[in-house]
C-alpha cells in the first residue's frame, strides 16, 4: 500500500535537511529512489531524508502563540543599547538576531 | 572508516551520524561536548539564585530568561553528543549528578553577590561566546549545528552580562568597590578558562587533527584578552597585581602564565574542589527533586482528555 513520504534535501555537505516536498512511494526504499528523482535532480543536493508522513507531528498558530503572546524584548541583543565597540561573534550573533526579529514583524 | 582517513579528511561539519566512524574519535568528541553540555548545565544553576536576587524586574525577566536558554544548550549538546553512540544522555546525566561528570573550571566557584553575576554573565560568557563561535566549523556536523542556534541566543547573555556591569560601574561608590573586589578574585579563574597553554595541555593535538578542535587555547584566550582586557579597563576595572599582565608593542596583551594557580586548576578539574563538589551535589539533589516529573512524563497515566496545556513560552 503507498503511502506519503516527506522529503527533505541537504544542499551542501554540513548544512540542514530542510523540507522540499512529498512522494507517494510503497516503501523505505522506493521512496528513497523517487526522492532523489524528483528533488534531487535539478537543485544542488548532497544528502536527502524521506519520513513517512504519519510519522510528522504538527503545530501551527492556531494551537499555540509562536513566540509567546508577551513581550520579551529583553531576550534581544537589540534591548541593549551599549554603544561599545563587540567582538565579531556577538556583532554576528545581533545581525542574525536583527534579521530574525524583523521577519517575525514582517510576518 | 580508519583513523588516517579521518584526519585527511577533517574539516568543517564533514562528519554526521551516517558515517562509520572509529571508535577514538567518537570517543574523542562525546569527551568534548559532554563537557561542554555539563559546563552549561552547571553554569545554569550557578545563576539560578539571582533570578530570586535580581535588583530589578527587567533584570529578573532577562536572567530568567538566560538560565532557560543554559538548560536549552545543555540539551542540545547532550543530542549532538548522544548521536555519537559512546554513552546516552541519562549516563551523562547521572555521571554529572555523582561526580564523574568534567565541566569548566569557573562553575565550581560559589556565586554570592550581584556584583559578581557580570563576571560570569559578560566575561565567562564572552569567553564562552568565542570558543563557540570557532565550534560552527567543528568536524562533527550535529554539534556544528548545535554551535548555530547556540551562537544565535548567546549574544543576548554578553550584552546582557555588560550593560549589568556598565550599571554597576556607573553606580555608587560602595557598588563600584564591591565590583572591582569582585573582578579581582574572579579574574584569574576566567583566565583559568582557556585552560594551560598548549604546550601543557594534554588532549588538543588529537582533537584538532581531526577537526574536532578548530583553535587553539593559545589563539582563544590571546583573542579574549585582547578583546575583554580593554573593555574591563573603559569600565574602571582595574587589573590585579597578579597574574601579572602587560600589553606588548604589537598591543597584543600577555599573561604570566606562572602567576596563575594551577594545582587548583586542576583539582578543580578532577572534580576534587570542596566548594565545587557542593554545586555538583546541589544540582544532584535538584535532578532527584524532580524524578517525580519525569516519571509522570514517562508513565501511561497521561490524562488523555482536556485541553493540551499551553507549554512555557
Ligand atoms: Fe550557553
Ligand atoms: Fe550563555
Amino acid at each position: 500500500m503507498t503511502q506519503i513520504w516527506e522529503v527533505f534535501r541537504q544542499e551542501e555537505k554540513g548544512g540542514y535537511h530542510t523540507h522540499c516536498g512529498n512522494v507517494h512511494a510503497p516503501d523505505r526504499e522506493m521512496a528513497k529512489q523517487f526522492a532523489a528523482v524528483q528533488h534531487g535532480r535539478r537543485k544542488p543536493t548532497n544528502s536527502i531524508w524521506v519520513v513517512p508522513k504519519d510519522e510528522v507531528g504538527e503545530i501551527d498558530g492556531d494551537d499555540v502563540s509562536f513566540g509567546g503572546t508577551t513581550d520579551k524584548g529583553y531576550r534581544w541583543t537589540t534591548a541593549y543599547n551599549l554603544q561599545t565597540r563587540q567582538a565579531e561573534e556577538v556583532e554576528e550573533s545581533d545581525a542574525e538576531q536583527q534579521d530574525a526579529e524583523q521577519r517575525r514583524g514582517e510576518a | 572508516m580508519d583513523i588516517e582517513t579521518v584526519k585527511e579528511r577533517a574539516g568543517p561539519r564533514e562528519f554526521n551520524p551516517a558515517d562509520d566512524l572509529p571508535e577514538e574519535y567518537r570517543k574523542a568528541a562525546t569527551r568534548m561536548i559532554e563537557f561542554h553540555a555539563n559546563s552549561e548545565i552547571m553554569g545554569a544553576y550557578l545563576e539560578r539564585p539571582f533570578i530570586r536576587q535580581a535588583p530589578s524586574i527587567d533584570r529578573k525577566l532577562a536572567f530568567s530568561a538566560k538560565v532557560q536558554d543554559e538548560i536549552g544548550h545543555g540539551q542540545l549538546l547532550y543530542r549532538a553528543a548522544e548521536t555519537l553512540g559512546i554513552k546516552t544522555r541519562e549516563e551523562m546525566l547521572d555521571d554529572l549528578a555523582n561526580g564523574d561528570g568534567k565541566f569548566l573550571n569557573c562553575f565550581h566557584y560559589p556565586m554570592d553577590s550581584w556584583e559578581e553575576t557580570p563576571m560570569i554573565a559578560f566575561f565567562v560568557d564572552g569567553a564562552a561566546m568565542r570558543r563557540q563561535a570557532t565550534l560552527r566549523r567543528t568536524s562533527w556536523e550535529p554539534y556544528a549545528h548545535a554551535m548555530d542556534k547556540v551562537c544565535f541566543e548567546e549574544g543576548f547573555h554578553v550584552k546582557h552580562g555588560e550593560d549589568i556591569l556598565a550599571t554597576l560601574m556607573s553606580g555608587s561608590r560602595a557598588e563600584q568597590r564591591r565590583t572591582q573586589e569582585a573582578f579581582e578574585e574572579w579574574w584569574p579563574r576566567i583566565i583559568q578558562f582557556f585552560g594551560p597553554t598548549d604546550d601543557k595541555s594534554t588532549h588538543h593535538d588529537f582533537a584538532a587533527d581531526v577537526g574536532l578542535k578548530q583553535m587553539t587555547n593559545d589563539e582563544l584566550r590571546q583573542a579574549f584578552l585582547d578583546m575583554y582586557v580593554p573593555k574591563a579597563r573603559n569600565y574602571g576595572l582595574e587589573l590585579p597585581d597578579y597574574p601579572r599582565v602587560h600589553q606588548n608593542d604589537d598591543g597584543r596583551w600577555v599573561v604570566e602564565e606562572d602567576d596563575l594557580d594551577w594545582d587548583e586548576f586542576f583539582t578543580v578539574a578532577r572534580n576534587n574542589y570542596e566548594p565545587g563538589i557542593g554545586q555538583i551535589d546541589g544540582r544532584a539533589r535538584a535532578q532527584e527533586a524532580v524524578e517525580w516529573v519525569r516519571d509522570a512524563i514517562e508513565s501511561d497515566a497521561t490524562p488523555q482528555s482536556g485541553k493540551a496545556p499551553q507549554a512555557a513560552d
